[in-house]
């Protein structure tokens, strides 16, 4: 399959967001309260909406290995939760840089912010365990169930804001933001998610590869007698 | 106006400083991956 479709919705992605990121920053009102800090909006708010497409993606794949046992789903749950985790941790430093200034702290235990956090740990500790198993067939299906189980807290973040009493903003949408506002915010987002694409495209196809070389590898012979140390 | 924040240009920055960064350094981790497989 020629890998030049995913090279041009990277390129389109990266135009998008510098698009949407320039009339973001320098043709767009200043927000009414936050003033120029809130121009940080056009960075975080596409940031959080691709990573946890990114995450839902990576939930559907870990069922897609669950049921199927095929290499193809476990790199593709590999792919979308490192590209997720990435966005993830991006989202997370933004937001502490956006909440100084209009919070006064970098950091509160607020519940977007805290399920936010518990997000990072928890697809991070599946990309750790991957890397912790040697057994393919084992490590598809324990980082699987992993992803599943992670996938879990991922709701809570979007409905964080609904369910608890929270200082973090409502739903960034035409709805709660300004129509000058939505345009680049539009153009950003579909620029990150084109960028995103990209990404875990290319990182399937390396996942794949080594998968497949992994499966064709010999096993090695066992040793004809345990190893000792001689003192 | 009254009540916007004044200034914090400095915050802008660094935070799309970090979302360009990150962008740009796991592009390079791809390519670099790319390149050794």
């Amino acid at each position: 399959m020629s890998k030049r479709w995913e090279s041009w919705t990277g390129l389109v992605g990266l135009a998008l967001i510098v698009g949407g990121h320039y009339v973001g920053l320098f043709v767009a009102p200043p927000e009414a309260m936050m003033g120029d800090v809130g121009r940080i909006l056009y960075a975080h708010v596409p940031t959080a909406w691709v990573g946890l497409v990114a995450y839902l993606a990576a939930f559907i794949a870990a069922i897609g290995a669950m049921v199927t046992g095929r290499a193809t789903w476990d790199a593709l749950v590999e792919a979308t939760v490192e590209v997720g985790l990435l966005l993830n941790v991006l989202l997370l430093i933004q937001g502490s840089v956006w909440a100084k200034p209009t919070w006064g702290v970098y950091w509160t235990w607020d519940p977007r912010l805290t399920t936010s956090a518990i997000m990072v740990v928890s697809f991070g500790a599946v990309l750790a365990l991957r890397r912790q198993i040697d057994d393919p067939v084992r490590r598809l299906t324990l980082s699987s169930v992993a992803t599943i189980i992670a996938f879990v807290n991922v709701p809570v973040v979007y409905m964080s804001v609904r369910w608890w009493r929270t200082i973090h903003q409502d739903f960034s949408s035409p709805e709660t933001v300004s129509s000058a506002m939505v345009t680049p915010l539009r153009t950003a987002a579909f620029g990150m998610l084109f960028l995103a694409t990209s990404f875990v495209v290319r990182r399937w196809r390396l996942g794949l590869k080594a998968l497949e070389a992994e499966f064709e590898a010999p096993d090695l012979p066992e040793p004809v007698a345990p190893l000792r140390i001689e003192e | 106006m009254t009540g916007m924040i004044q200034g914090g240009w400095e915050f802008v920055w660094v935070a799309y400083g970090v979302t360009w960064g990150g962008l740009l350094w796991y592009a390079v981790r791809l390519r670099t991956m790319e390149r050794e497989s």
